[in-house]
């Protein structure tokens, strides 16, 4: 929390050094126990300390260890305090205040879960990260075994040897290579082109005032909330007929075989149309128009944050001769870097993990996503001659695969986490 | 997503407000242009050369120009399917190349929904069921996960960044493999090794040894359901975590510190202090939980929508989505409904 406002008071760049001292301040004061005479001997060598602190602070990149130095010394006060506690106590300095049986038993209520709850709390996560770790292990633990293991009572965990034959064959059976590189370009074109339309959208829901905002925003509500599976058909159809609002009609009754090099074909009630599945442009024009895979909450992502920055900065960039667009590109859109992150990362996990959409629009368009989805199929197919194996022979396959497809993802994951956790909040989804 | 239900609180004062500066500005308009609200723009044309539309409006304008992409968007990608699949809902549908031939039976599709068909209302009431049920677990999970996240410890980060993995990779198909071989190692997984530690009653064992196992058939089924279900429960509150841990951050340092002084126990600072600051994104995660739940393609709804579709009966299917989507919205309106008169926002 501390840290947080901390960085935001970096960018103001203003109040840089009270808000420091305000701080140090602010945590002894948490810290502070009832023994006030005690500590009221150490406040001055803290406000010190915070003073020490604040030409370290204006360098960006030392607030953490400005944080540590403090926490450090934090510890020692307490430790000091506490020593001269029990001093007081030997000695039977203590005042009456200090002896109520009320503050006593407070004292060791808190002593007592100060030593049990960070045990508990260890506990607690361990067992949990291990509930969401489990298919992780399990997954390499698997996918490097060779597949005579998987039925060997006496290997559990730790396979006996580690064997790469598994990926090598799902990378095969995936055409991994040239599926992987398919996806990016799908993914990176797509999310960026979302980042674009939405912030644009987003920009517009946050700053302006029109007639039919109220309802234009209820429709982003509506693309949030009503499941794809419902519109889904609709759109296969738009796109399986596609009839470009009748340029198509037009090319054909001038004698035209193609369309935008693809062929024409006839409907059964003689009108012509193109065929856009397997092309990835359905999967790009949606993302330009601001209505592509979670579009609606992208919107509402800019418009928070959008919302959370200052008017001033519009009314300052309005009186130096700045229109709403030029403000826009030259005012917003430099501070909205961390929201643009945000909503592109999301939206390359959402475009990778997507085969529902996918799967409607693409029949040879390969997605990592679609390929997992029907490894199974292909698996009986190449590796056993069609036959139907059931899922336990081919196990430590799937297995890898899901390795293969998920190691891009958790690669960019490890890397940018404190994008993902920090980002929502960040962003002002909550705020 | 749902703050939206949040926020309209907020917002509704904001645009009054700006309407009122508007209506000011206009008044301004007014005694400059003398002319009446309505034709207060032709005579300012004439008055001040440089500034034909006023800046109101001109920035009005220009909100609609910056959503102009996503309105052509939503119209041809969204508002136009979703009528469409609407129609279909009242017609029954031939696929023939080219066009979908539909045939208007009005609300026929809707009524075989609930009459002839045999598995739609028991696959409804049984999503309903869980939904309810599962809702509020996931809700109070989340917040006591991010409770302890918020808490100072070292690996903190590395915690949270493993609670938060499963939003990462749960939504694929890679989903569905883990789910498979978690649920049916039984006879095709080649995991019983593992998944018996899931599968085991450890709770029903532990109860049994104290002794209280089998007071009530209902109880012990309630918490076997809890403790069997602990999986897809961590795996289903990433999100929930997140957004009430930044919830949680945005408790002022006032009220920690106001609190502490008082002397309250971190109990009662949970109930007094940390409930009524987070309250709003508990509104939050309630509708995304449950939109959530509802739109997953895996809940026997939606699979069954999905089968009607891939039989061509399109028709029909996308009577069987409304439906579904409208007791969604019904759902989350009576929640809210309830749910609203006990949240505290912050003035």
């Amino acid at each position: 929390m501390a840290k947080e406002k901390k960085d935001k008071v970096v960018k103001v760049e203003e109040a840089l050094e009270e808000t420091a001292a305000e701080e140090t301040v602010v945590e002894e004061a948490v810290t502070e126990e009832p023994t006030e005479e005690k500590s009221a001997k150490k406040k001055p060598a803290k406000v010190k300390a915070a003073k020490e602190k604040k030409p370290r602070k204006k360098k960006e990149m030392s607030t953490e260890k400005a944080e540590k130095l403090f926490q450090k010394e934090r510890r020692q006060h307490l430790k000091e305090k506490e020593k001269m506690y029990k001093e007081a106590k030997k000695n039977g300095t203590l005042d009456e205040r200090q002896l109520d049986p009320k503050y006593l038993g407070y004292l060791r209520r808190r002593r007592i879960l100060g030593v049990v709850w960070p045990i508990a709390r260890f506990l607690i996560l361990f067992g949990l990260g291990f509930v969401i770790l489990y298919p992780l292990i399990y997954m390499l633990s698997t996918a490097f075994r060779p597949n005579a293991q998987m039925n060997d009572p006496s290997v559990v965990w730790i396979p006996k040897s580690l064997t790469l034959s598994n990926l090598q064959d799902v990378w095969d059976v995936m055409d991994f290579g040239a599926t992987l590189l398919n996806t990016l370009r799908l993914n990176i074109v797509c999310s960026l082109l979302s980042v674009v339309s939405c912030c644009l959208a987003g920009y517009g829901f946050a700053r302006f005032n029109f007639k039919g905002k109220g309802i234009m925003f209820g429709i982003v509500i509506m693309q949030i909330i009503v499941p794809p599976q419902i519109t889904v058909i609709p759109l296969y159809l738009q796109w399986a007929y596609f009839k470009m609002f009748g340029l198509v009609e037009v090319a054909a009754g001038a004698g035209a075989t193609t369309f935008l090099g693809i062929a024409i074909n006839t409907a059964s009630n003689g009108s012509h149309y193109i065929s856009l599945i397997d092309h990835q442009v359905v999967m790009y024009v949606p993302a330009i128009l601001a209505n592509g895979i979670r579009s609606g909450l992208f919107i509402y992502i800019f418009r928070q944050f959008f919302r959370g920055l200052p008017m001033e900065l519009e009314d300052a960039a309005y009186l130096d001769g700045c229109g709403p667009f030029k403000t826009f590109i030259r005012v917003m859109i430099p501070n909205a870097s961390s929201a643009f992150l945000t909503v592109f990362l999301f939206s390359i996990v959402w475009y990778w993990n997507d085969y529902y959409i996918s799967s409607t629009f693409f029949i040879n368009n390969h997605t990592v996503a679609l390929q997992l989805q029907k490894l199974s199929a292909t698996l009986d197919a190449q590796l056993f001659n069609n036959a139907q194996v059931g899922t336990r022979r081919k196990i430590v396959w799937l297995e890898a695969g899901c390795l293969l497809s998920i190691t891009p993802i958790l690669v960019m994951y490890i890397f940018l986490q404190k994008y993902f956790t920090e980002g929502l909040a960040r962003s002002g989804l909550v705020g | 997503m749902a703050d939206k239900v949040v926020n309209e609180a907020a917002e509704v004062e904001v645009p009054a407000e700006e309407t009122v500066n508007e209506t000011v500005e206009e008044a301004v308009v007014e005694t400059t242009g003398k002319a009446s609200k309505k034709s207060a723009k032709p005579p300012k044309e004439k008055k001040v050369k440089g500034m034909k539309i006023p800046y109101e409006r001109r920035k009005a304008l220009y909100g609609y120009g910056f959503l102009a992409i996503w309105i052509v968007g939503t119209i041809w990608l969204f508002l136009r399917p979703l009528i469409t699949s609407l129609w279909y809902s009242v017609n029954t549908t031939e696929v023939t190349v080219g066009v979908m031939k539909t045939t208007f039976v009005g609300l026929q599709n809707y009524i075989d929904a609930f009459t002839v068909d045999t598995d739609y209302t028991t696959a409804l009431l049984s999503v309903l069921r869980d939904t309810l049920w599962s809702t509020p677990i996931i809700i109070i999970f989340s917040m006591f996960v991010a409770v302890i996240l918020n808490q100072k410890f070292h690996g903190r980060t590395f915690a949270r960044a493993i609670f938060f993995l499963p939003v990462i990779i749960a939504t694929g198909p890679v989903m569905s493999i883990i789910n498979g071989d978690m649920d049916t190692s039984g006879y095709s997984g080649g995991s019983e090794a593992f998944s018996t530690m899931f599968e085991t009653d450890m709770a029903g064992e532990l109860l049994s040894f104290l002794g209280i196992y089998s007071i009530s058939d209902q109880i012990t089924e309630m918490i076997s359901l809890i403790t069997s279900d602990v999986f897809n429960l961590v795996w289903n509150s990433g999100i929930q975590i997140i957004i009430f841990l930044s919830a949680l951050q945005n408790i002022p340092v006032s009220a920690r510190e106001a609190a502490s002084i008082e002397g309250a126990t971190s109990w009662e600072f949970f109930w007094k202090i940390t409930l009524p600051y987070i309250s709003p994104m508990i509104v939050t995660n309630l509708v995304y939980t449950i939109v959530d739940s509802f739109i997953d393609t895996d809940n026997e709804v939606m699979t069954l929508v999905l089968s009607e579709a891939s039989d061509w009966n399109h028709g029909y299917s996308a009577a069987l989505a409304w439906i579904y989507f409208l007791i969604v919205i019904v759902v989350l309106g009576i929640v809210l409904a309830i749910i609203n008169k006990h949240i505290y926002y912050e003035v």
